[in-house]
């Protein structure tokens, strides 16, 4: 729930309980006003009445209008006098109405009557139900605008919040900029500040990582070289027996290892780094045509199947990594299958598709495009899937693999 | 054939300048920028090997210095950075090729000889071995004036063994030198035996002595 939404509710329910309340009790207090005015009214004409009697000893005359009504009834015993609130019937309409009546002891000559005033409290319900519609017509205008407002103003006070939300989201480590949103309300001037300490710190950890990658991966150049040329010279000697050879072999094999792994690091990292901007169009068909062509030799000696259906397909793309990633594929498609196997490869506008034979998987499938993720088999570097991934991930291509009919699927859907 | 190895890793030069020195050439070295230089502009060579990070300044700069006192030299650039970047910009300052370390001395002597020859081909572009001919230029092969119909990749190995004659070539350097990169999808070297069994019989066949021996199962040797 967004902070308006949630400020703006507690608010809305307090101001209408506090408004309903309020209301309730202005009725009340209205009505408690205006009755005592009525009763008012109704005391003068008793002293009126009173007067006359002293006056004139005698009873005026009982009138009978629509809104004041006087009797006198004569009373056998003591009346008390008391103001009552009554419902009488209307001679023409047949319908009640409310009347307000003051009873009180007369006496003329010797003989007591009970009057009766009564007053009509139509007016003055007519008059508090106005009141009160005008009053609750202000309290939902009153609750609009404040609405409104708050709304208005929260919006205006949060932006800055939101500006260095966006800035937030729109930071990544590529492009490494982070937008400041400059602001004169001090919290968020504060996180705004925060952020960008944090951001740049971010950016320079990055750097520092990339850089030490980048620099360790050169560094180990050198030092292979030599083994390298140390071991070159060394099989030149004369003499060497079989178990001398069979040993420099793995020697040499444990170095070409060490240094494809090197490789493949540094290819992550230059691709992490964006540093393979270059693009043309390039005919994937062809290139996959081509790749097949030179790893003729590796499908031959595990007499492999190889079928494809490839139409003619141009990308937008890096020509050394495209290669790469058609290498690796491939390569993998080779490496990983059985004698006698298969490999079909497939490709039109929406996807590439690479399926091969081969030993199901000895690990979870779903990190299967994790560095140095691979079956215990394998005399590969564990790199080749992620550089891969990486390269898909460049030019937001996906990448699936999936076991299916004892084939093991690679898609990348363009 | 005079060679500068510009190399400041001591350990390195010292095996290139070793295995060099086997392969009949004259070998020279130095192992920082003002050496090198001083070097450069005494005395002429027919290749030089050029590494780009260096003490005292930058391979680049030596190349540009080379270029500028319209130098003949051969350039092959040895660097740890295997970037396109360094590549095309190598090349484009005049080098003649550009080898990523690590590299196998093999394949470093291979790329010397092949700068050697385009330089000096002058009407000699033939490499004889006895009743063996490669012909560089036109890419072909006779045995007793008999043109050898070879694969591409067995025409690569036999060129790459005739540069490397007399030493043993391990198969880990065939197979660099041979399919590169697209090694990704090898788990072992059968498919070397392969071309190498194809190669000998081809030229055995064709009545050429049997030149190439295996070492081991570990490499080859051809010995011309």
């Amino acid at each position: 729930m967004k902070l308006i939404a949630k400020y703006n509710r507690v608010n809305i329910i307090a101001t209408i309980a506090v408004m309903l309340s309020a209301s309730i009790c202005y009725f009340f207090m209205l009505r408690y006003v205006l009755i005592r005015q009525l009763d008012n009214t109704l005391k003068v004409e008793e002293a009126e009445i009173l007067n006359y009697v002293k006056r004139n000893n005698r009873l005026p005359e009982a009138t009978h209008y629509r809104d004041q009504q006087i009797r006198f009834d004569p009373a056998e015993g003591p009346v008390k006098r008391k103001f009552n609130n009554i419902e009488l019937v209307d001679g023409h309409e047949h319908e009640t109405n409310p009347y307000r009546e003051l009873v009180f002891p007369i006496s003329v000559g010797n003989q007591f009557y009970k009057a009766s005033v009564t007053k009509t409290e139509e007016e003055m319900e007519d008059l508090v139900m106005l009141i009160v519609l005008i009053t609750m017509g202000l309290i939902i205008l009153l609750l609009l605008i404040l609405f409104i407002t708050n709304r208005l103003l929260l919006r205006k006070i949060w932006k800055p919040f939101y500006d260095t939300l966006d800035s937030i989201k729109a930071f990544n480590l590529s492009n490494k900029k982070y937008e400041g949103s400059p602001t004169d309300t001090e919290e968020f001037r504060e996180l705004d500040n925060v952020v960008q300490t944090m951001t740049s710190q971010i950016i320079k950890d990055y750097d520092t990582l990339k850089n030490f990658a980048d620099n360790a991966s050169h560094e180990m150049q050198t030092p292979l070289a030599i083994l390298n040329s140390k071991l070159d010279l060394l099989i030149q000697e004369p003499g060497l027996t079989e178990t001398h050879s069979r040993q420099l072999q793995s020697m040499y094999d444990a170095i070409t290892r060490l240094t494809k792994l090197n490789q493949s690091l540094l290819l992550l990292t230059k691709i992490g780094n964006n540093q393979f901007k270059e693009v043309e169009m390039l005919s994937l068909d062809s290139l996959i045509k081509q790749k097949i062509l030179q790893m003729e030799d590796l499908i031959s000696t595990k007499q492999l199947q190889l079928t494809d259906q490839l139409q003619p397909v141009s990308l937008k793309m890096n020509e050394y990594l495209t290669d790469t990633l058609l290498n690796n594929l491939l390569g993998n498609a080779i490496r990983h299958n059985v004698e006698n196997g298969s490999i079909h490869i497939s490709l039109d506008n929406q996807k590439l598709l690479i399926r091969n034979t081969g030993p199901a998987l000895s690990f979870d499938p779903s990190v299967i495009f994790d560095r140095f993720k691979k079956s215990s088999r394998s005399e590969g570097s564990g790199l080749g899937l992620a550089i891969v991934k990486q390269i898909c991930d460049n030019y937001q291509y996906t990448i699936s693999y999936f076991f299916k009919d004892n084939l093991h699927h690679f898609e990348i859907l363009f | 054939m005079k060679v500068l190895v510009i190399e400041d890793e001591q350990l390195l030069s010292e095996s290139i300048y070793k295995y060099l020195k086997q392969e009949h050439f004259i070998c020279d070295a130095a192992t920082d920028y003002a050496t090198a230089l001083e070097k450069i502009e005494l005395f002429d060579y027919d290749c030089i090997l050029l590494d780009i990070n260096l003490p005292g300044g930058s391979g680049l700069d030596l190349l540009k210095q080379l270029k500028e006192n319209k130098k003949m030299d051969g350039v092959l650039i040895i660097s740890a950075r295997n970037s396109l970047e360094d590549r095309i910009t190598g090349l484009q300052l005049g080098a003649d090729d550009y080898l990523p370390k690590p590299f196998h001395l093999s394949e470093l002597v291979a790329r010397i000889t092949a700068i050697i020859r385009r330089r000096h081909s002058a009407g000699n572009n033939l490499l004889q071995f006895n009743e063996l001919i490669i012909d560089i230029l036109a890419k072909t092969v006779f045995v007793n004036n008999h043109l050898l119909d070879l694969t591409r990749k067995e025409y690569q190995l036999l060129l790459y063994f005739a540069y490397n004659k007399g030493r043993v070539i391990s198969k880990n350097a065939i197979a660099e030198h041979l399919w590169g990169d697209e090694m990704e999808g090898a788990s072992n070297y059968d498919f070397i035996y392969t071309h190498v069994k194809n190669l000998r019989k081809k030229l055995i066949a064709a009545g050429c002595s049997d030149y190439i021996q295996s070492i081991y199962g570990m490499g080859y040797k051809f010995t011309g």
